[in-house]
């Protein structure tokens, strides 16, 4: 990183190359309070997240394009605006930037005939000649066009396995814009920094008429250097298997395949270019600050004038400090607990989706309410992440939404997880990232094979399913014939009723309703809410002798309440209903379950949940015996913030908010999973937003 | 698409009605060689044309109503020497591929008739003999081949099996994938030959883009699922060719 100049709070008023933000220095927050409380429409203790502005409103910064979110879509909107000669700030609630982008897998499906399918179809290397291996994919799998794309995100024949057409809800006026601007998407990315190995293949359920997902690389090095390409082994969290670093907060992975020896990658190939162009085109970050309500001229008429957020520093647990981005320049580094900022042109709302609020969760699927289970990423988010910020402000000013029954189909969604012994199971973290104090484990991924080696029993010890059953998925789409992508040989007619007919459904249906199970109520649910409660797996130490688990840290952590480990069964049960946060009630039955249990594994026959027909069953009888938490993971949000193909959010009379715009996980209408989604939409909400007249 | 869809499920509803007359009509040694045939079947065969013989085309021929199989003579050599996707079986008898032969001839409403015993022994005359077999425990792999394997692996396969090979995949935005090793591998794939896991990973792995690695690569990767499995090197590569591994069983460890 070789921008250093840092943005001192009190020192804004910063010229047109850092990106013209003022500051209006005679703030009060007595002043801003009685606005709010003026104003407020039904309630005291929400006055000072009144969403109305009055004319004597006083804001504490102004600036062209207010982000919220300074993630995948927030930070490819900002990027944009800014390239259009707009002064752009954008606030996020966590300490640093990338979002769910930074940890993702980079795998970002885009297409329509972009520059990467152009390449390796042509059989052609990188500019940089980083790129040594033919092209993965043959010339007809890329031979992609916008309207073929478009065909393929609208073709509401194709279900997935669960019988759920992913794209017969689909927005059209959204796919159509989303098609259009996939390859320009592409070649903006590349023109900040992003490098993409050869494609392979695309998302199960993301479109899958052609080869359109490459992932983003950088290439092992002697220093890290974003302009050059590299990044040293310590920096990639290579150097050692387990251990990471604070630029990296998942450890990148192998590339080689799809580039060539010494290439790694992962959403930190992908995020840490953008933010580095980024800061370098002196976009202006305020990070640490949570955006808690837009600001209009009237309840629900007139413009988005601007954003309120508030104070949301991450404190370390051991340390006690406050958590600072790996990179600062363009920082602001503002602490007071509730400012206004004006957005002269418009404000973008980028922060991501639902899945990880349990009460907005409800209004998707009610049973997964239950706040035992978390979203992805939550060690590395914070409790601010995926907490349905821009929905809620959304709806505060009128907002419609949209795709609500969305999160129904795509197989990542929610489910259980495979990644054992940690809150945090849909990712993963090694020591070394500042916020792994948050998971306090690293978890042990057992994969789907895993789940034949124990029982899992639910908060009152007693099993529930099938565990062998328990962590299927249904799985992406499938097209009738040999069910895959409609290449290779196999014609595809789209929009053909009989892909969906229901002898196909019966044929490839193969969901186990598991995760159903999973969140039904026990005997230790209790009124009013009657959760589920958290699920353990529950084995003894033959399971560790077949499997070799390795169960020590930074895998499993005996404090962190998700590993516990006992010489009988009943100090174990004894120990999670003491040490695990959300053990409402005893375990009362595990005891009785696992006598139960042994006495089936000597039969030979499992008569509650026929696990003989799937898997070896074994006893659980040599101590010690241990318990392993399962999630259940809310991965991706996919009914949300209804928009335009202008990325506008429309209200409820169909009409756009005029000045406000949302894009990635915030919005709905378009069940399409990821990072393909988010960067296109920041891309054509960016556009947009910087053209405003302000 | 829809509807060849439409006439295979027809033929499936007919499969239902026809089988049983048409075993009962065979004589007592028919009778045995169907079963026989349909136990020979359900091990070898039916991972990819499926125990309802539907497959999964075109990866995996549908056999129900397939002319292919009223040429005894491609049938047989298709059995013994295997051909692009099909694996070779070598180590099959005549009796054996004579009774399979019977049962892919009369299930699933196929009437195709099959060769005797002695008109498949002759067929199989045309062919290099079998090798001796041999199981993996017998020191089949080098150590330097597991090893590039392990490297080879890493990218395209560790994506959904893991590092470890247990099915728990590298990047947490793929669905986990069967294990690739030790109990849980050699479980689902007891009695099978190395032949039909080499011609199975070529023809469905990686899932996005099956058989773009060079068939070495997936020669070294099976190297590298034995060696994490525990069988033993020895002082010979396996060799990438299905027929030589067709005659190497995966077999419990002794
Ligand atoms: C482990 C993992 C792997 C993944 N792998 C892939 C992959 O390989 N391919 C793919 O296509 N997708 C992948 N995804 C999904 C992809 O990362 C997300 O869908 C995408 O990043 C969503 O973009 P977004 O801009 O909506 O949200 P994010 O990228 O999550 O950004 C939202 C930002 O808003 C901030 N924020 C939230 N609330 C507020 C608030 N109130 N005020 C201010 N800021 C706020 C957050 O801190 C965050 O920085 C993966 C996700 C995870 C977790």
């Amino acid at each position: 990183m070789t921008l250093e100049k840092k943005i001192k709070p009190g020192s804004l008023d910063t010229g047109p190359d850092e990106g013209g933000l003022s500051r209006r220095d005679f703030f009060t927050a007595a002043g801003a309070a009685g606005v709010g409380a003026a104003l407020a429409a039904g309630g005291g203790t929400e006055a000072a997240a009144s969403p109305i502005a009055s004319s004597s409103m006083e804001w504490d910064y102004e600036v062209d394009v207010v982000i919220a979110g300074g993630g995948c879509a927030g930070i490819t909107a900002a990027i944009r605006a800014r390239d259009a000669g707009a002064s752009v700030l954008v606030v996020d609630q966590n300490f640093d930037l990338g979002g769910r982008m930074l940890h993702s897998g980079s795998f970002l499906s885009l297409g329509g005939g972009d520059a990467i399918q152009l390449r390796d179809m042509a059989g052609e290397a990188d500019a940089e000649g980083f790129i040594t291996v033919p092209p993965v994919e043959d010339p007809e799998e890329l031979d992609d066009s916008v309207d073929l794309l478009f065909t393929d995100v609208t073709d509401w024949s194709i279900v997935d396995r669960k019988a759920q057409s992913p794209y017969r809800y689909n927005d059209r006026e959204l796919m159509r814009a989303w098609a259009e601007n996939c390859p320009a998407t592409r070649e903006f990315l590349m023109a900040n920094y992003v490098r993409f190995t050869r494609i392979n293949g695309t998302h199960g359920g993301g479109g899958l008429s052609r080869a359109r997902a490459p992932y983003c690389f950088l290439m092992l090095g002697d220093r890290t250097d974003i302009r050059a390409g590299t990044i040293t082994a310590e920096d990639a969290g290579v150097a050692d298997p387990e251990r990471t670093s604070a630029m990296a907060p998942v450890q990148m992975e192998d590339a080689s395949t799809f580039v060539g020896p010494g290439a790694v990658r992962n959403g930190v190939a992908l995020a840490r270019p953008l933010e580095f162009s980024a800061r370098e085109k002196g976009v202006h970050f305020m990070l640490n600050r949570r955006f808690t309500d837009l600001i209009r001229e009237q309840p629900f008429e007139g413009r988005i004038l601007g954003l309120r957020a508030s104070y949301s520093p991450r404190i370390h647990p051991e340390s006690g400090q406050r958590l600072e981005s790996f990179w600062q320049n363009g920082n602001v580094d503002e602490r007071r607990e509730t400012i206004t900022i004006r957005a002269r042109k418009a404000v973008i709302l980028a922060s991501g989706g639902h899945a990880g609020n349990p009460e907005v969760r409800a209004m998707f699927y009610p049973a997964m309410r239950e706040p035992a289970f978390p979203t992805s990423g939550m060690a590395l988010q914070g409790p601010g992440g995926q907490d349905a910020s821009a929905l809620i402000a959304g709806l505060r000013v009128g907002a419609n939404l949209s795709g609500m029954q969305q999160n129904l189909s795509y197989p990542t969604t929610f489910h259980i997880a495979t990644r054992l012994g940690t809150r945090d199971a849909y990712t993963d973290m090694m020591p070394g990232h500042p916020t792994f104090a948050f998971r306090g484990s690293a978890g042990l991924a057992v994969g789907n094979v895993g789940f034949e080696e124990f029982i899992a029993v639910n908060q009152v010890g007693k099993r529930f399913f099938n565990e062998v059953r328990l962590p299927k998925r249904p799985g992406a789409n499938r097209y009738p014939g040999d069910g895959g992508a409609p290449n290779r040989g196999v014609a595809h007619v789209p929009n053909d009723w009989r892909n969906c007919r229901s002898e196909w459904v019966r044929e490839m249906y193969n969901y186990d309703h598991g995760l159903d199970a999973a969140l039904a109520m026990n005997e230790g649910s209790t009124a009013p809410d009657y959760h589920s409660g958290p699920i353990w797996a529950i084995f003894d130490a033959d399971a560790i002798e077949r499997t070799g688990w390795e169960l020590r840290f930074p895998y499993v952590n005996e404090n962190n309440g998700y590993y516990f480990q006992g010489d009988t069964i009943e100090s174990l049960s004894r120990q999670i209903y003491m040490n695990h946060p959300f053990q409402r009630v005893p375990l009362r039955y595990l005891s009785q379950t696992v006598e139960t249990w042994n006495g089936y594994v000597a039969d030979g026959v499992d008569p509650e949940f026929e696990r003989e027909v799937d898997a070896p069953m074994y006893a659980i009888s040599r101590p010690p015996f241990y318990a392993l938490s399962i999630m259940v993971v809310w991965h991706d949000s996919y009914g949300g913030l209804r928009v335009n193909g202008r990325q506008q959010v429309i209200d409820m009379r169909g009409q756009p908010i005029p000045g406000l715009y949302a894009g990635g996980e915030a919005v709905g209408g378009f069940n399409k999973h990821g990072l393909g989604k988010g960067h296109v939409h920041g891309f054509i909400a960016g556009t947009h937003a910087a053209a405003e007249l302000g | 698409m829809g509807l060849t869809h439409a006439r295979t499920m027809t033929a499936v509803a007919l499969a239902a009605s026809i089988l049983a007359p048409a075993a009962r009509a065979q004589g007592a040694d028919g009778a045995n060689a169907l079963a026989a045939g349909q136990t020979l079947y359900e091990a070898n065969c039916a991972i990819c044309h499926q125990s309802s013989g539907a497959g999964r085309p075109p990866a995996f021929p549908d056999l129900r109503g397939n002319d292919i199989l009223a040429d005894p003579y491609v049938l047989v050599s298709k059995v013994a020497q295997g051909l692009g996707n099909m694996p070779p079986f070598p180590t099959l008898t005549a009796e054996e591929i004579a009774a399979l032969a019977t049962y892919v001839g009369s299930a699933w409403g196929n009437s195709y008739g099959a060769p005797t015993e002695a008109e498949v022994a002759e067929i199989l005359a045309d062919f290099d003999p079998p090798m001796a077999p041999r199981s993996i425990w017998d020191g089949v792999y080098t150590e330097a081949q597991a090893e590039r394997g392990a490297q080879v692996y890493r990218a395209p396969c560790g994506i959904c099996h893991g590092t470890r090979l247990n099915g728990a995949p590298d990047d947490n935005d793929m669905i986990p994938g069967p294990a690739l090793a030790r109990h849980n591998f050699l479980r689902i794939w007891d009695g099978r030959s190395l032949g039909m896991l080499y011609t199975y990973t070529i023809s469905t792995m990686p899932q996005s883009n099956p058989g773009f690695l060079p068939p070495e690569d997936y020669a070294a990767i099976i190297a590298h699922m034995l060696a994490v499995t525990g069988a033993p090197p020895g002082d010979a590569e396996l060799p990438a060719d299905a027929w030589e591994l067709g005659h190497i069983q995966i077999l419990p460890a002794p």
